[in-house]
């Protein structure tokens, strides 16, 4: 079943087509990529889904609901999370602050009481601690805990924001460019945890410019180019694209 | 588990700490007699409450240059429930504060959208608004002003017609204004507003309604500011559109700005009253006062980034660390 489905997805830039004309599907469960040389729309894609920039034509279909005029917020608490290609963090927090700040939409008590502090609100207070503390340590950020997130070198930079997203316990793992900066050995680990991820149901789509790594943890992968689809298929398939390879390695001159 | 104890440690010295300025606070009228201290007292007293009020809109990422707008709208709300309606004190205060909070509401769910230079700018021409409107229409005393405010009536066997009985009311506004932000703060919606200021798009990703909660900052603080106007209306019994046009909203961001903008309490409370006593005391060289007020502030704001409370901490966790660090060594 589509867990999300775009359709004829339109964004035009001062006259420019962003993304033109883009439609495709994620299922239940997989891992899809989202793949394409620099500028080819696949951030602007990524904000059209996640509600930070409305489409001028188009729908996204969410679980079977259209959420194609919804709020970035909104489309977070349909179950929605996503990272960002910038490291966007709470860099003046703590590592463990970043996460725990990241829960909202688990909280059960009502503000009010929040503001009272009441017992039932300090266990539930307590709970997430709890699970703050499981996703770093889940992510290998947990001895990190205390360090400034302005402080940690970039690789777990882009952990953490994995982290921030995973808290917000979404249904679909929008990750655009988790693995940019980081050691064949980071890139190994981060590989490897964004399949576990997928193995506790979350469904994700990845942006990402390593091809082994991509072509190793798709089910399937779409290619654009100048904002539009050029490729759909499995791994293999793309592989043996002719159009694909000309989009990165140029049009051979027969 | 070591990191614990030293919490345990910290907020058990900070309680024993606030304890004593509390302590201090309530018995030192007994110790000042002058009636003109405690009236510096009293006006620094809400100084810092309006100063708590900008560092809750900059806890949530808003600059506010109009926090004397509401501080204006209470005390004129305030003196009009009581000299047109006959309401006590005690009735136009809450009342006051709740039409302030109302007002707020409705300023702040147009301008709250606009975070940014733009929402800064905003609250400033409100600001400016206000004061002309209170000067301009009779109906709210013009540039005159409104005098004949009644004192807050007694309370029990407690009369208001000392500076000592309005010093305990107005300390008692500014404690319960204090907690109640203190208990917001280090609720999940003072964590909010964190991140909200952190960073925008983050918390949007998070499922934060952003504006909603702006606008819930904006709401609360300009209501703490309402209260504070209506406490000084019934102070001073009479109120002038000047004593809220002016330097006023700068002078209330320069006291969480001095104090320090990350301490959200302490901050305004200390910026305020060094703003309020300092220049008393540079009376002496009367004119030349705004002048070296103004480059102290310069100096403060220039070589004292984070204010006199960020700087001590950059002190306090700098000598730490190194205390630490050779610690190791050993």
């Amino acid at each position: 079943m589509a867990l999300l489905e775009i359709r004829n997805l339109k964004k035009y830039f001062s006259g420019l087509a962003a993304v033109n004309d883009v439609g495709f599907s994620v299922n239940d469960g997989e891992i899809v990529g989202l793949i394409g040389p620099n500028g080819a729309g696949k951030t602007t894609l990524f904000n059209l889904i996640s509600g930070f920039h409305p489409p001028d034509q188009g729908k996204v279909i969410f679980a079977g609901e259209d959420i194609t005029a919804l709020r970035a917020d909104q489309v977070a608490r349909k179950g929605i999370g996503r990272t960002f290609q910038a490291s966007t963090l709470f860099m003046q927090s703590t590592v463990f602050s970043n996460v725990f700040s990241a829960f909202y939409r688990q909280y059960r008590q009502p503000g009010w009481k929040a503001f009272l502090h009441t017992p039932k609100v300090k266990r539930e207070e307590q709970a997430i601690r709890k699970a703050a503390m499981d996703i770093l340590e889940f992510m290998g950020l947990a001895a990190l805990g205390g360090e400034l997130a302005t402080n940690l070198p970039h690789g777990h930079q882009r952990a953490l924001g994995i982290c921030i997203a995973l808290a917000t316990e979404p249904r679909l793992l929008l990750l655009d460019e988790p693995l940019t900066g980081m050691n064949p050995s980071e890139t190994m680990e981060i590989v490897r945890k964004i399949r576990q991820i997928q193995e506790k149901g979350i469904t994700i789509l990845l942006v990402e410019h390593n091809m082994r790594a991509v072509m190793d943890l798709c089910d399937r992968i779409t290619v654009l180019n100048y904002g539009r689809k050029i490729a759909e298929g499995t791994p293999e398939r793309i592989r043996k694209n002719r159009e694909v390879t000309e989009a990165y390695l140029g049009r051979e001159e027969a | 588990m070591g990191k614990s104890l030293i919490n345990r440690k910290m907020s058990k010295n900070r309680l024993i700490f606030g304890g004593m300025v509390l302590a201090a606070l309530v018995l030192l009228p007994l110790a000042v007699k002058n009636a003109y201290m405690l009236h510096l007292f009293i006006m620094a007293f809400i100084g810092i409450v309006l100063g708590m009020t900008f560092s809750m809109l900059f806890s949530a990422g808003l600059i506010t240059l109009g926090a004397g707008a509401f501080y204006a709208i209470g005390a004129y709300g305030s003196t009009l429930l009581s000299t047109r309606l006959g309401l006590s004190f005690w009735a136009a205060l809450p009342l006051s504060t709740l039409i302030t909070g109302i007002v707020a509401l409705a300023i702040g769910s147009i301008i709250v959208r606009h975070p940014g230079m733009a929402f800064t700018i905003i609250s400033l021409l409100f600001a400016h608004v206000v004061i002309q409107a209170a000067g301009q229409i009779e109906f709210f005393g013009g540039w005159g002003g409104i005098i004949g405010v009644e004192r807050p009536d007694p309370l029990g066997p407690i009369q208001f017609t000392t500076k000592t009985s309005f010093y305990y009311l107005i300390l008692f506004l500014l404690l319960l204004t204090a907690l109640v932000f203190h208990a917001l703060y280090t609720s999940r919606i003072g964590r909010i507003w964190r991140a909200i200021k952190l960073s925008p798009p983050l918390a949007e990703t998070l499922g934060i309604n952003l504006y909603r909660y702006r606008l819930l900052a904006f709401v609360i603080a300009s209501s703490a500011a309402g209260m504070a106007g209506s406490f000084y209306a019934h102070y001073f019994q009479m109120i002038t559109p000047e004593a809220f046009g002016g330097w006023l909203s700068i002078y209330i961001q320069l006291y969480a700005v001095l104090g320090g903008l990350e301490f959200y309490i302490l901050g305004p409370a200390i910026g305020a009253v060094i703003m309020t006593f300092v220049p008393e005391y540079l009376r002496i060289a009367k004119e030349m006062e705004p002048i070296i007020t103004g480059v102290f502030l310069l100096v403060i704001i220039l070589f004292f980034s984070g204010g006199i409370l960020g700087t001590l901490q950059r002190f306090w966790t700098a000598k730490k660390t190194s205390v630490l660090s050779g610690k190791e060594q050993l």
